[in-house]
């Protein structure tokens, strides 16, 4: 795949199989398989942390956080410091995904409405990675 | 095959006449045709007032689309025991009378630019899609009852159109085929008001910028942000066919949007989610043309989009603004569409425009947790000063039994709002606001609201 | 018909035990109406009786959060109240605290209501408006007369279960909680409305007032640490043993500044912290644990940081309000900036 000079390094984290299939080999991807909504979003939080840039919004699809088990974000490896923008956008995020979960936890769901659960987000990431600007940043 | 490519091409033809003829003034004359009744007849009419729509000619009409394995229409009146769920869209029935192009263009007709001439719509009535497509992202109407009064379409006469899906078909499908259906049976019942003399003729008039900063030199000239939602699937808006993630923000006339020019393509949180009625019927562009020529000069609307890549908002934000300096506007609206990521596309909206010096007011709703302590939104800027709020959507509803079920309720307890235990054994239903459709519309339709407490 | 029973909390300086030189006095249960419980009293009327009162010094409350919690609690609970008011405290703010504190357990434990009354700019209001209604207040207790009647007038609606309205119309802080309402017009309307007064300059109200963030841009990277005269500041209450300056354990009035030249770590024996809003066991024991000086002495000896300040600066967080916080950040800052203090580490508990 054509990467523009300035690209990022690029990181899937996720723990959704949909999207763990798809990209394996394409893209570097963080596989949660066992994590929850909110541990995607923790871990993204630590790359971020550690030299990372967000690509995508941590809260993209309007489905709430204590709704879908299902999270992926896409974030980018910078040479720079920390990101602070990424810093504030994922922890706002977090905030708001602890304050929907503390009033009440994911339900247990059937193995039909997980999987449109898990078509849902591929579906918010299929559409960033086909953007032709996608291998620019 | 041969027969209906000549078909299309005459009609190309006699488009490009028109076109010569046209008038250069956009305008259009919005013909109320008002209903107050729905009845199943022999002819898809309106008789003083009543609709009447054939069943069998629907039906016959949805399942023209092979991915359609059933269909069943039913009725739905203001105050009747009824529950309808889940809802995917809304869509009152118009017909283009006169003017270039036909209803939902890029849609179910070809592309041509519509907003002028006259269009007959059935106020009062609507087509409702139902049916199972995902399972979590539809909502619920009742059409009488303490949960009526959040819904506006507890007050109009509904043919609900309950779909069934072959076997095995994919969600992107299924949702694609639900929206054309609804929109296809609109169109259809919306041709019974071609001959019918309205009850209201309203005109609506925005003219080229040139002219129509010229016409009221002394008003404040005030645009209108309208924010598509866009993330992907479930998640996606159409503007004369094109998907709105695809999209740069762009100069809209705001009578186009009253031919079907904008169409909803998505089940975000049936609170907070644009019904293509809402489209059609979009408040703050009706608001705004109440005190065009009073007390402000509106210049139009500016579309933009609610994406998923940060890039992109960043991309569509700047445009944003940027169009909005160009046309030299004093003051915009901006709505927005869904919760969290929509969030900080407002915010960078609001943001970028202040800073070109043209004042901001924000519509949205809020999301404040059940008890209302939390934050409301998902982001903040300083610039937001001003915000118009519809509601809080997490707080919870009790909703009686109903004697009639439009639809289902097996998936009441997985809908965004319910939660496990929601449904009860008896037919009544404990949930969020959120749950209902268009409750908390984020564009001003209704007049819920919240305030501090 | 039983009256309903009322218990009401005050401290040292409305039971006129004393002021500042007896807010360390220990919580006592007194039966009936004491100081500021008479106008508690007339104002509830004859349905209602204050049954107890419950005294605690501010400074020991302050210090022994957890403890007078527990003991109020164990104080007021064979009265069995029907209703607890705490206060008002108008702008006292360890007293706010305190009322906020004690009020919010009794609701929590006791399930009855819960009132106080405190000036907006207390410290308590912050911490506790969320949970709690607090009448609004003028700053001193010259308002009692006026105040007292307000928090009664709302406590007998509480009592009754009538809908509580709005702040504006009941009298109380508002708490940030939103509630659902329908308006006379609808959305879009009332956004035109806002919008041309906007444009054309006149007042206008937000109907959801945007979050206020203090954000403080972060100044440029430092180049070159090895370079760099460092210090510490903290708001984890550290402070030598006996604290000398009285900083007080929660809605701190002052800073302190102590010297550690020639101390390689900050040694139990010698530092401690009177902070009063987090367990302090392992502090105490070792309280580099908040004012790391033993990794920075190391590190200034490998040279990662040019040399480290030979003092720290120190208050108390919890219960501070930004007032207060911003003028001490104010005026250490100088100081620093004086010392060639090059970089700071900011230590929070």
């Amino acid at each position: 795949m054509h990467k523009g000079g300035t690209a990022l390094e690029k990181f899937i984290i996720t723990n959704n199989d949909k999207v763990y299939k798809k990209y394996k080999g394409k893209y570097k991807i963080v596989f949660l398989e066992k994590g929850s909504y909110t541990d995607v979003l923790n871990e993204t939080r630590d790359y971020i942390h550690n030299g990372c840039k967000l690509i995508t919004h941590p809260m993209a699809g309007s489905l709430k956080p204590n709704q879908t088990p299902y999270k992926s974000v896409i974030i980018g490896k910078t040479s720079e410091k920390t990101d602070y923008s990424s810093v504030i956008l994922i922890e706002n995020s977090l905030d708001a995904a602890n304050k929907f979960l503390k009033h009440k936890s994911t339900p247990k769901w059937n193995e039909k409405i997980l999987n449109d659960f898990k078509t849902v987000d591929l579906s918010l990431i299929e559409n960033v990675i086909v953007n032709p600007m996608f291998n620019i940043y | 095959m041969t027969i209906r490519y000549c078909f299309c091409y005459k009609i190309e033809y006699i488009d490009r006449i028109e076109i010569e003829k046209e008038v250069v003034i956009l305008k259009l004359e919005l013909g109320k045709i008002k209903i107050s009744d729905v009845q199943f007849g022999d002819k898809t009419e309106v008789v003083k007032g009543t609709l009447y729509v054939n069943k069998d000619e629907i039906i016959k009409l949805v399942l023209e689309d092979d991915r359609i394995l059933s269909a069943n229409v039913e009725l739905a009146r203001p105050g009747e025991s009824v529950r309808i769920a889940p809802v995917k869209d809304v869509i009152e029935p118009r017909v283009k009378v006169s003017g270039s192009g036909a209803i939902f263009p890029g849609t179910i007709n070809k592309v041509k630019e519509v907003g002028s001439g006259r269009t007959h719509a059935l106020v009062g009535a609507t087509v409702i899609t139902c049916g199972r497509i995902v399972g979590f992202q539809e909502g619920v109407i009742d059409m009488s009852g303490p949960a009526a009064k959040y819904t506006p379409f507890s007050e109009t006469n509904n043919v609900c159109i309950v779909i069934e899906p072959v076997e095995g078909l994919e969600t992107h499908d299924y949702e694609a085929a639900g929206r054309m259906v609804g929109l296809r049976v609109a169109a259809y019942i919306g041709e019974a008001g071609r001959n019918v003399e309205p009850d209201e003729i309203v005109t609506y008039e925005t003219k080229p910028l040139q002219e129509q900063v010229k016409q009221y030199p002394d008003l404040p000239k005030i645009g209108y942000i309208h924010m598509l939602q866009s993330q992907g699937l479930l998640h996606d808006t159409y503007y004369y066919g094109v998907d709105a993630k695809v999209m740069v923000p762009t100069f809209m006339y705001p009578t186009e949007i009253m031919d079907g020019a904008i169409i909803s393509g998505n089940c975000v949180a049936p609170c907070d989610k644009v019904t293509t009625f809402h489209h059609l019927n979009n408040p703050v562009i009706e608001d705004l043309y109440k005190r065009h020529g009073v007390d402000l000069n509106f210049i139009g609307v500016v579309l933009t989009n609610e994406n998923v890549f940060l890039a992109d908002k960043e991309r569509s934000s700047d445009m944003t603004a940027k169009l909005c300096e160009f046309l030299g506007l004093d003051g915009v609206i901006i709505t927005e569409e869904g919760y969290g990521n929509p969030d900080t596309d407002l915010m960078m909206n609001c943001r970028k425009v202040s800073q070109k010096g043209i004042k901001v007011v924000l519509i949205t709703d809020e999301f404040p947790g059940r008890d209302g302590k939390s934050q409301s939104l998902a982001d903040a800027t300083e610039e937001g000063d001003a915000l118009v709020s519809c509601g809080n959507g997490n707080v919870i509803i009790n909703f009686p039994p109903m004697e009639k079920v439009i639809g289902t309720l097996d998936f009441i307890e997985t809908m965004i709002g319910g939660y496990e235990g929601s449904l009860k054994p008896d037919g009544s239903i404990e949930a969020e606001l959120q749950i209902i459709i268009a409750s908390t519309i984020a564009n001003g339709y209704n007049k819920l609201s919240a305030k501090g407490y | 018909m039983d009256k309903i029973r009322v218990v009401h909390y005050i401290n040292q300086f409305f039971a006129n035990i004393g002021g500042e030189e007896k807010a360390d006095i220990e919580p006592e249960v007194r039966e009936g109406i004491v100081g500021p419980g008479l106008a508690l009293q007339s104002g509830l009327g004859d349905n209602y009786e204050v049954v107890a009162t419950v005294i605690c010094g501010d400074t020991y409350f302050g210090g022994h959060i957890e403890e007078a919690k527990k003991t109020i609690l164990n104080m007021i609970k064979p009265y069995k109240p029907d209703l607890f008011v705490a206060g008002p405290a108008f702008n006292a703010g360890r007293y706010g605290v305190a009322c906020g504190t004690i009020a919010k357990a009794v609701e929590d434990e006791l399930q009855i209501p819960v009132i106080t009354g405190m000036y907006p700019e207390n410290p308590g209001v912050d911490m506790f408006k969320k949970d709690l209604y607090i009448i609004e207040t003028k700053i001193s207790a010259a308002d009692m007369r006026k105040a007292m009647p307000k928090v009664c007038k709302l406590a007998k609606k509480m009592i009754n279960k009538e809908e509580i309205l709005s702040p504006a119309e009941e009298g109380y802080i508002e708490r940030g909680i939103r509630v659902n309402y329908f308006n006379e017009r609808r959305g879009s309307e009332r956004a035109v409305d806002l919008l041309l007064d906007k444009v054309a300059g006149r007042p206008y109200t937000t109907e959801y007032p945007m979050p206020v963030f203090d954000r403080v841009p972060p100044n440029p990277a430092i180049k070159d640490l090895s370079k760099i005269k460092l210090a510490v500041v903290t708001s984890g209450g550290i402070v030598p043993q006996g604290n000398p300056d009285r900083i007080e354990s929660s809605s701190a009035t002052k800073y302190g500044i102590y010297d550690i030249t020639g101390l390689d770590s900050l040694n139990k024996d010698k530092f401690m912290t009177v902070h009063g809003g987090y367990d302090r066991a392992y502090v105490l024991e070792n309280p580099n644990l908040v004012v790391p000086l033993d990794v920075l002495r190391e590190m200034e000896k490998e040279g990662v940081i040019g040399e480290l300040a030979n003092y720290f600066v120190t208050t108390t967080g919890t219960g501070t309000s930004v007032g207060n916080a911003k003028a001490f950040g104010e005026e250490f800052s100088k100081k620093l900036v004086e010392d060639g203090v090059g970089a700071v580490i900011l230590t929070s508990t």
